[in-house]
């Protein structure tokens, strides 16, 4: 029962994104058909360009009929073309999503590994020299720029010592600097938020019982402590994925990686509509459907947690 | 299992070093960057700020490889004002200026081995026609005399017409650069031209590979000293200038079409100074401080006159280390009419007392003005905030914005500001093409008009007698002064930074062979 009602309000949440993204080309004052011509020749168009263009594009049908023609369109990956490439939008952000998708996931596991150590061990040995570490580690992570640690990192690694690439996508020589960068503040920001979650668990009393009991404190931490305080850790993991488009736009550009992040800032600036509509709708689909596998983890992180009662 | 500190330290290393341990693995399985084989001798490998968009986009190719890999028929002598023969070895105007008919020479032949001959010059025109804006407004028709002399019919009688032909877009391609073979509305493929360099390989994003154009080296009695020439897109200016230091890539060169993508101006000396060459040319391309002339205060000469008094050029050419020149003209001195137009006191001179006066005869005092800045445009964030502060230093109020590019493009478009930084001029090529586009009264990108400037503008473009044209440049540059219809701060640069190993010289990097110098970087001599 609990699944149809997740999977329903899903739906309605998707149909708020579409509509959304479809607002997103009546958003800007002046007709569409006029601005994609003048994006699309540089100049002003004339007013029977406009008119063909309108009647070509379907722009002269009732808004509800265009939104509905553009949604069923969307759900089978047609976007329509770019307004700047000579290209359908869907190949575009494909052979970008790759790209995006290497990157993403290599920082995602790297500062999640990271994190949970850090975040951890710094709630276990609160106070000592560890967890002063980590926490600087992480407000550092928090305060430094990624543009800026990319370049050091480049000045480094690159400039100074020639070990690794300074910019270029795709490989796993290439991946070290970009995940290094992104890693750091993605990874303190982390750390901080399981560091936090594991303290609070720890000072709950079934903690000072099961160690009463006489389990071992790693039992007590990673058995008891750790999986109580998943849930809103987990949580706030599905939250970054969101970050799979959009997180990466300053160390895509840094290190000239060819991601998603940069395809939306050029199709932001170019203003090109099919390509930030397509973009915005499938972030919202992909964040809807990692909230909702998410939603039906909670029942195997914690048993306790039984839907539908 | 106790989870002792020791053990903790234990798991986590010995995770970090399985870790580094696969990265290494990977590091040491892979020796090339994005597909493309690098380090050897004969292959050079360059850093560019922008995409080569050999797959074509709204303006068609980039403009590297319309430098480079395409030639014009005639090309542009600045200094002299003169159009020179180079596709086509001579040509006639007639119908005063509505027809052009062009000899080509013979024996010139694309990369693909085929020559070039009046049905590629009718392709070009006809493509251009059909898929590109400058092509709509420009071309209505070509017809072909005999193989080797075409006649272009223009939709308007201008002089205009024979300064179009060296721009960038109207460069001459093959019929084999669209898919099917020489279709007006086939698909863009990649561009075949007669220039230097073909290309050899493309990844969009990523990177461009040349080689040379055997039959243009065999052209100008020259050998190839390179097997490739790898053009890596490196977006971030500082990553560029890494990329060069680290050896990675062994040139930088500025976007061709000038104005942004440039490798930082407070580089060049540090890279100077460790042994880099950098060949500089000051260029035709001036940023000026635009008005929106139509409303209050800037609708007034007078406002303009305190704003032009109160800059001091000189300071804001510190901002780009000095490597760019103060413009007391509108253009560099060897733009045409300049030199005359000095003579007559045209020049723009910094007078703070006498902008204050202005201001506080004409009640400007404490007068709120909005400049606008684009974000992205990281130099002119700096030469915004120099203004402020001095046109606060005379009496203004000047509220600086910088906005995010679509926001600065929605606030221009719609008249939302008092000032802004914007360019005018370009390479030598655009010199008329952005009289045009900047003055004309016609145009969509004007930065400024009046009844004087508009017929002056309009009168030049028409002129076919190059005399005729300098006294009317004079004029105009009179006009635009008297008028203060812009404010001109500074004259741009191209740059082409190399490292030591290569062995590149000014007149290569700036001059074809037969000794036209052109205001981009060419790469025939790397």
């Amino acid at each position: 029962m609990y699944v149809v009602r997740r999977a329903v309000q899903a739906v309605i949440t998707l149909l708020g994104v579409s509509l959304i993204s479809f607002s997103l080309l009546y958003i800007f004052p002046g007709d569409p058909a006029e601005f994609i011509l003048s994006i699309r020749y540089g100049y002003e168009p004339s007013a029977e360009d406009v008119a063909r263009l309108r009647e070509e594009l379907g722009l002269n049908r009732p808004l509800v009929t265009q939104y509905l023609d553009w949604l069923s369109r969307a759900l089978r990956g047609d976007f329509g073309m770019s307004w700047t490439e000579p290209k359908a939008v869907m190949p575009l952000i494909l052979e970008r999503a790759q790209a995006s998708a290497e990157l993403f996931l290599a920082t995602f596991l790297i500062s999640i590994f990271f994190a949970f150590v850090l975040g951890i061990l710094s709630s276990i040995y609160r106070d000592r020299w560890i967890d002063h570490l980590t926490r600087m580690f992480s407000m550092l992570g928090i305060s430094i720029p990624s543009f800026w640690l990319g370049l050091v990192l480049i000045w480094i690694f690159s400039v100074n010592f020639h070990l690794l690439p300074a910019f270029g996508c795709c490989g796993i020589k290439h991946l070290v600097l970009p995940v290094l960068t992104w890693s750091f503040s993605f990874m303190a920001i982390k750390t901080r938020f399981i560091r936090a979650s594991v303290i609070e668990e720890l000072s709950k009393e079934y903690i000072v019982t099961a160690r009463s009991k006489g389990l071992a404190e790693s039992a007590v931490v990673l058995r008891h402590a750790l999986r109580n305080a998943l849930i809103p850790i987990v949580t706030y993991l599905s939250m970054s994925v969101s970050h799979l488009i959009v997180g990466s736009i300053m160390v895509e550009v840094v290190f000239s990686w060819e991601g998603l992040g940069t395809l939306l800032v050029k199709s932001v600036f170019e203003r090109d509509f099919p390509v930030v509509q397509a973009l915005v709708f499938l972030s919202g689909v992909v964040m809807i459907s990692v909230n909702l596998v998410v939603d039906l983890l909670y029942t195997v992180i914690d048993p306790r947690v039984k839907y539908g009662e | 299992m106790k989870l002792s500190r020791r053990n903790f330290m234990k798991y986590a290393s010995a995770t970090t070093a399985t870790l580094l341990g696969i990265n290494l693995l990977g590091c040491s399985s892979r020796q090339s960057t994005g597909g493309v084989e690098i380090g050897k001798l004969s292959t050079v490998v360059m850093g560019y700020g922008k995409d080569h968009k050999l797959k074509g986009g709204k303006w068609g190719i980039g403009f590297f490889p319309k430098v480079n890999t395409l030639e014009k028929l005639v090309e542009y002598d600045l200094e002299k004002d003169e159009y020179k023969p180079f596709l086509a070895e001579k040509w006639e105007v007639e119908n005063g200026g509505k027809s052009i008919t062009f000899v080509l020479k013979k024996g010139v032949k694309f990369s693909d081995g085929d020559e070039l001959t009046a049905d590629a010059v009718k392709f070009t025109v006809l493509w251009l026609t059909a898929n590109h804006p400058l092509g709509q407004e420009t071309f209505e028709s070509a017809d072909v005399v005999d193989d080797y002399t075409v006649t272009i019919h223009y939709k308007k009688a201008e002089f205009l017409n024979l300064a179009k032909m060296a721009e960038f877009h109207m460069s001459i391609m093959s019929p084999s650069s669209v898919s099917p073979k020489g279709d007006v509305k086939g698909e863009w493929v990649l561009p075949i031209g007669t220039g230097p360099l073909k290309v050899a390989d493309y990844r969009e994003g990523e990177y461009a590979v040349y080689e040379p154009n055997v039959y243009w080296y065999e052209r100008f009695g020259l050998e190839p000293n390179f097997e490739k020439l790898v053009v890596k897109f490196i977006k971030d200016e500082d990553t560029r200038v890494m990329a060069l230091r680290s050896g990675e890539v062994d040139c930088l060169s500025d976007y061709c079409h000038g104005g942004s993508d440039y490798t930082p101006r407070n580089q060049l000396a540090p890279l100077r100074q460790d042994g880099y060459k950098v060949f500089k040319r000051g260029e035709p391309l001036t940023w000026v401080i635009a008005f929106n002339y139509t409303k209050e205060p800037f609708n007034n000469v007078n406002a303009r006159k305190a704003v032009d008094l109160a800059v001091d050029r000189n300071e804001v050419v510190k901002i780009f280390n000095s490597e760019v020149y103060p413009a007391e003209t509108l253009f560099i001195e060897k733009a045409p009419g300049i030199k005359e137009a000095k003579a007559q006191g045209i020049v723009y001179k910094p007078n703070p007392d006498e902008a204050r006066r202005i201001i506080k005869e004409k009640g400007y005092s404490n007068l709120n003005v909005k400049l606008i800045v684009d974000k992205a445009q990281g130099d002119q964030i700096l030469v915004s905030q120099l203004v402020q502060e001095k046109l606060n230093d005379v009496g203004f109020n000047v509220e600086l914005e910088v906005l995010e590019s679509g926001a600065y493009k929605e606030k221009r478009d719609s008249g939302e500001y008092d000032m802004r930084l914007y360019y005018i001029g370009g390479t030598d090529r655009r010199f008329y093409m952005r009289l045009y586009w900047r003055f004309h009264p016609e145009t969509k990108w004007k930065v400024y008009e009046s009844e004087r400037t508009g017929n002056l503008c309009k009168k030049i473009l028409g002129e076919f007698d190059e005399s005729k044209r300098r006294q009317l440049l004079v004029e105009f540059y009179k006009a635009v002064y008297e008028e203060r219809g812009v404010v001109p701060l500074y004259f741009d640069i191209m740059t082409v930074v190399t490292s030591p190993k290569m062995d590149m010289t000014w007149d290569e990097t700036f001059k074809w062979p037969n000794g036209y110098e052109v205001g981009e970087p060419l790469f025939y001599d790397v």
